[in-house]
Order: structure tokens, then C-alpha cells, then sequence
């Protein structure tokens, strides 16, 4: 109807009024009109795949998963078979290696970003940037048996702080970039206002541009902490799982993502039970950190 | 007698508060200030006028060393101020730019409570005690006419005032440091007429106190603000007079020509 509007004020100048014009155009209309409803239909069908996807996934993490929850979950260590384990080892395992891993990798991914967002001219920035970028996508399992070959096999100990280091080299490039790219986004005005007060440089950036940007620091630790808390292959080779309580970080510690591996594809239905409750635990865990980071941070605006 | 002395006094030492004599200013090959020499008078006004890019930001920058931040910038030549000249090599940076503030185009409050704001420049300078603070937080903010909007909230963010209250308060935060001159750079551009208007009685106040020098685009604003008025153009000092005879009979055609509107 609007369209049609339209087409009658077009026809009224005289340039547009040419008959010949009129059809390549409306050819032209149609054509372009079709390809638009084609391109919307086929990124609807694309969308509805992934949710019906991710939802399916969900669905039958929350059914199988929630079956086997109960306060032994996480009142009880991981048992032999028919013995009616919990997974509170592999629960406080998971929490103390990815709180060692944040530890360390957090502020040192920090101080790195920081180096690149305002020192970042010469060969070394760029060169530091480079191989962090190329940890963001190298193979976890890699990063587990690099750990294996300077940490564990010289002290002949696998330990819940190995396998903390190798989820904290997991964790490092994802904080070096979000923080390198927050502070990037803070304005140059406010460096100079500082400077101009009489602020040391160092004094400008954390009292200064690391405030303005730290709910996308947040946020991008938050996301580390998503990302690592879901890794298994990095800790197969380092805390290698215990079926025992162990809170002790010098030695062999479960976690909930390798109890999950060694579980999901045993022959016991009881250990089965357990890897689904396992993986619901550490998906609603990585949920609740999203669903943190959104409504936390996004409202206020990183 | 005395107040004959007194005068005497004033009128040797407004003379200058800075003076710049030959200055040359780089920015990596790129020459944008040719041999620029003149005066900024003690506790007067001194606009700065000229189209984009004449290079009145920079002499503006280079008083407070701004451009130190930024490698292959360069000024040579002599800009004398307490007896220093200042783009020598070897200055204390942060002493100068305590005694050399600035404020600039967009106001850039820090991202944290209005009193902070306020009081961070101040610790960088001075070990005072709560209370001093809080009298000094106190007098430049009613310097500013700001007090009675923000004494209530003095705690709160101060990135929710509106743009023409950041822009007093940045003032504020300048001045508290008490510095001897204040560099405003386009302290109005990003504000509304009203906002514009308070800042520009803010610096009739100001200048009973500091030596201001005022970068502007705007012609009105450099006559009603000033006490003397310098013109560039393409990085040189075409000009420099009373705002009186700059507005009213420019000995050149060029200055003639841009305050009237026929280019720039």
C-alpha cells in the first residue's frame, strides 16, 4: 500500500515516468523484494536448527541430569560402583583448580593487556599479541601436556596445581584480550585529563581508564572462568581425577569435567547417573556466569 | 605612595606568566607552529582564535607538555615560565602541569564520585587531612557555582551530571590543584548556550586569580572573554592585541578577513 504510494510519486517526475523504466524497475522491486523474504526464511530456518539444538541439549541434561540429583551429590565423594557416591570431590575439585587458574592467570592477563593497550608500539607488543592470539585457539590438550612435561614429569606428581596452571594458560589470552580491548575503548580525553592533573602514567591507568573499564575486565575474567571450568583434556595429564576426597593441591584432585569422562562411559549405570547429574552441574554453572555477566554488567554498559 | 609602588608592582609583574619566544613545534615532520613569539599576561585572558588546524591546540598543548605523551612530537625554541624554560629537556612534568592545568573540549569527568574527582589531582600534589580536603572539595566547587547543585550528592557518579556541570566540575578539579594558569581547549564547544554562558562568567571570576588562555572557535566568545586576543593561521601568529583593537581595527587583512567571516 505505502509501496504503491510511492511508486505513483515516482511516476510523477518525468525522468521516472517513462514507461520502459518503469518495468526494469518493478522487475528490479520484485526481484530484490523476493530475495529479501528468501534471505529472512533461510536465517529463521539457521536460528531454529541452533535453538532446537541447544534446547534439545538442555532439555535432556536438565531430565537425566536432575534425576540423579540429591543432597549426596554434594555430600558424598565419588564411590565404587553400587556404593551410592556423590560428587563432592570432583564439585571442590573444580572450584580450587579453577580458582588457582584464575589466580594466577587473571592478574597476569591483566598486567599484559594493560602492557598492550598503552605501551603497545613496538615489536614486543605486537609479537605478545600474536602468540596470545594464538592461545586463544591452540588445543587444550596440548596446553594439558605441555603442563605434563615442566610440572608434572619433573616432579613426578600429578597435583590439583598442575592441572590449575594448565587451565590458567587457558585462561590467560582470553583476559590479555578482553582487558587490552576495554581499555582501548576508554576515551584518550580521559588519559590526558589525568596526565594533565599532574598523574604519573602508571597512576592515570589503574586509578583512571582500569575504573572506566572494569565491568568489561569483569566481564572478560567471568567469561575465563566460564570457559575453563568446562576443560577436560588439559586436566587429564596434570590433577589426572582422584576418587578420594582431597582438598590438597600437591596432589592428584578431581574435577567434575574428568569425572564426567571417566564415568559417562563406564559399564556401571549408577556411575552413568552420575556423569549426566555432572554435566548438568557444570552447564547450569557456566549459565549462571553468563546470565551473570548479562544482566550484571551489559545494563550498565561495559 | 605605597599604592603608587603597588601599582608599579602590577603593572612589571603582569607583564608575563608566560612567555614564548621562537617556538617551533613538530609533529614528527610535519612543522605546525612556525617561530611563534608572544606573551600570556598574568591574570588576563588570552584568546586563541584561527580556522581548524592553525595550530592554536597545539601551542595550547605545548604549555602544559601535553605532547610528551606522544613520541616524534617536538618543540624547540624558548617558552619561559617561573623563570624555566619549559620545553627544555629535564623538566618535572607533573610540578609543571600542577602549576599548569587544563581543561578541555569534551568534559572528562573520571569515572568515579564527584569528590573524588575533586580530591585525586589534589593527593597527587598535597598530604591533606580530611577536612582540609573536604574545605577545599567545598571552595572550588562554589567557585564554580556548582556547589549548591551537587552538595547533596557529593558521593554520587559524577559521569551522571549533565555535560555542562562535568564540564564546571572539571574546572574545579583543575583549579583545585591550584595551579598559576588554566588552559581551556574549547571549554564550550560540546556544551548548550545556557551552559556556555555559566562557564563564560566562571572565567571573569577565574581570571581575579589565574592566567588563562582560552583556545576558541567561537568569535563572540573571544570577544566577550578576553583581554587580549591572538589570531593563527597555517602555524603562524598572524596577530596579537588588545581584543578591543583585534575586533575593531585588525592592522591585518587576513584577521580582518576571518573575524568577519569571509574564510576559516
Amino acid at each position: 500500500m505505502s509501496a504503491d504510494h510511492a511508486l505513483k510519486q515516482a511516476s510523477a517526475t518525468p525522468v521516472a515516468a517513462e514507461p520502459d523504466r518503469w518495468r526494469v524497475g518493478s522487475a528490479l522491486v520484485a526481484r530484490r523484494r523476493f530475495m529479501d523474504r528468501l534471505a529472512t526464511v533461510l536465517s529463521l530456518c539457521a536460528t531454529s536448527v541452533a535453538l532446537v539444538a541447544l534446547v534439545s541439549i538442555l532439555l535432556t541434561l536438565l531430565v537425566r541430569g536432575a534425576a540423579g540429583l540429591s543432597l549426596v551429590t554434594f555430600t558424598h565423594s565419588t564411590a565404587s560402583p553400587g556404593l551410592n557416591g556423590g560428587l563432592a570431590n570432583a564439585i571442590v575439585g573444580s572450584l580450587i583448580q579453577t580458582a588457582i587458574a584464575i589466580a594466577i592467570g587473571a592478574p597476569l592477563g591483566m598486567l599484559c593487556g594493560i602492557f598492550l593497550a598503552n605501551y603497545g608500539r613496538g615489536w614486543v607488543a605486537s609479537t605478545t599479541r600474536f602468540v596470545s592470539d594464538m592461545l586463544l585457539s591452540a588445543p587444550s590438550i596440548l596446553i594439558g601436556l605441555f603442563i605434563y612435561q615442566i610440572v608434572v614429569a619433573p616432579t613426578g606428581q600429578f597435583s590439583g596445581f598442575a592441572g590449575g596452571l594448565a587451565l590458567a594458560i587457558l585462561a590467560l589470552p582470553i583476559v590479555v584480550r578482553t582487558t587490552e580491548d576495554m581499555l582501548a575503548l576508554v576515551p584518550t580525553a580521559l588519559v590526558e585529563a589525568g596526565i594533565a592533573l599532574g598523574a604519573r602514567k602508571w597512576r592515570v591507568i589503574v586509578f583512571i581508564c582500569l575504573r572506566a573499564a572494569r565491568t568489561g575486565v569483569i566481564t572478560g575474567i567471568l567469561l575465563a572462568v566460564a570457559r575453563v571450568t568446562g576443560e577436560t583434556a588439559p586436566l587429564l595429564f596434570t590433577s589426572l581425577g582422584n576418587q578420594e576426597w582431597s582438598v590438597n593441591p600437591a596432589h592428584p584432585m578431581a574435577s567434575l569435567p574428568v569425572t564426567i569422562y571417566q564415568y559417562a562411559g563406564s559399564a556401571y549405570e549408577d556411575w552413568v547417573q552420575l556423569a549426566w547429574t555432572g554435566a548438568l552441574l557444570v552447564t547450569l554453572g557456566v549459565l549462571a556466569i553468563n546470565i551473570i555477566v548479562r544482566v550484571g554488567f551489559d545494563r550498565k554498559g561495559a | 605612595m605605597s599604592v603608587l609602588a603597588g601599582d608599579l608592582r602590577e603593572a612589571m609583574t603582569s607583564s608575563a606568566m608566560i612567555a614564548v619566544k621562537n617556538l617551533d613545534f613538530y609533529y614528527g615532520q610535519h612543522k605546525a607552529l612556525h617561530g611563534i613569539t608572544m606573551d600570556f599576561p598574568k591574570r588576563k585572558v588570552t584568546g586563541m582564535i584561527g580556522p581548524s588546524g592553525c595550530g592554536k591546540s597545539t601551542l595550547l598543548r605545548v604549555l602544559n607538555r601535553m605532547y610528551d605523551l606522544y613520541p616524534g612530537q617536538r618543540a624547540t625554541g624558548e617558552v619561559m615560565f617561573d623563570g624555566r624554560n619549559i620545553v627544555a629537556p629535564g623538566m618535572d612534568m607533573n610540578r609543571l602541569r600542577a602549576r599548569v592545568g587544563m581543561v578541555f573540549q569534551k568534559p572528562t569527568p573520571f569515572p568515579m564520585s564527584i569528590y573524588d574527582n575533586i580530591a585525586f589531582g589534589v593527593k597527587l600534589h598535597e598530604k591533606l587531612s580530611r577536612a582540609e580536603m573536604d574545605a577545599r572539595v567545598e571552595d572550588v566547587l562554589h567557585r564554580v557555582a556548582l556547589w549548591s547543585e551537587v552538595k547533596d550528592r557529593l558521593k554520587s557518579s559524577a559521569t551522571a551530571l549533565s555535560g555542562g556541570q562535568q564540564q564546571r566540575l572539571c574546572i574545579a578539579r583543575t583549579i583545585a590543584t591550584r595551579p598559576e594558569v588554566v588552559l581551556l581547549d574549547e571549554p564550550t564547544s560540546a556544551l548548550d548556550p545556557v551552559s556556555t554562558a555559566r562557564i563564560e562568567e566562571l572565567l571573569d571570576e577565574l581570571k581575579k586569580e589565574f592566567t588563562i588562555a582560552i583556545v576558541t572557535h567561537n568569535m563572540q566568545q573571544a570577544a566577550r572573554c578576553a583581554d587580549q586576543v591572538a589570531f593563527f593561521y597555517l602555524g603562524e601568529l598572524v596577530e596579537i592585541d588588545s581584543t578591543d583593537r583585534m575586533f575593531t581595527a585588525p592592522r591585518e587583512k587576513r584577521t580582518q578577513d576571518y573575524i568577519t567571516g569571509r574564510f576559516g
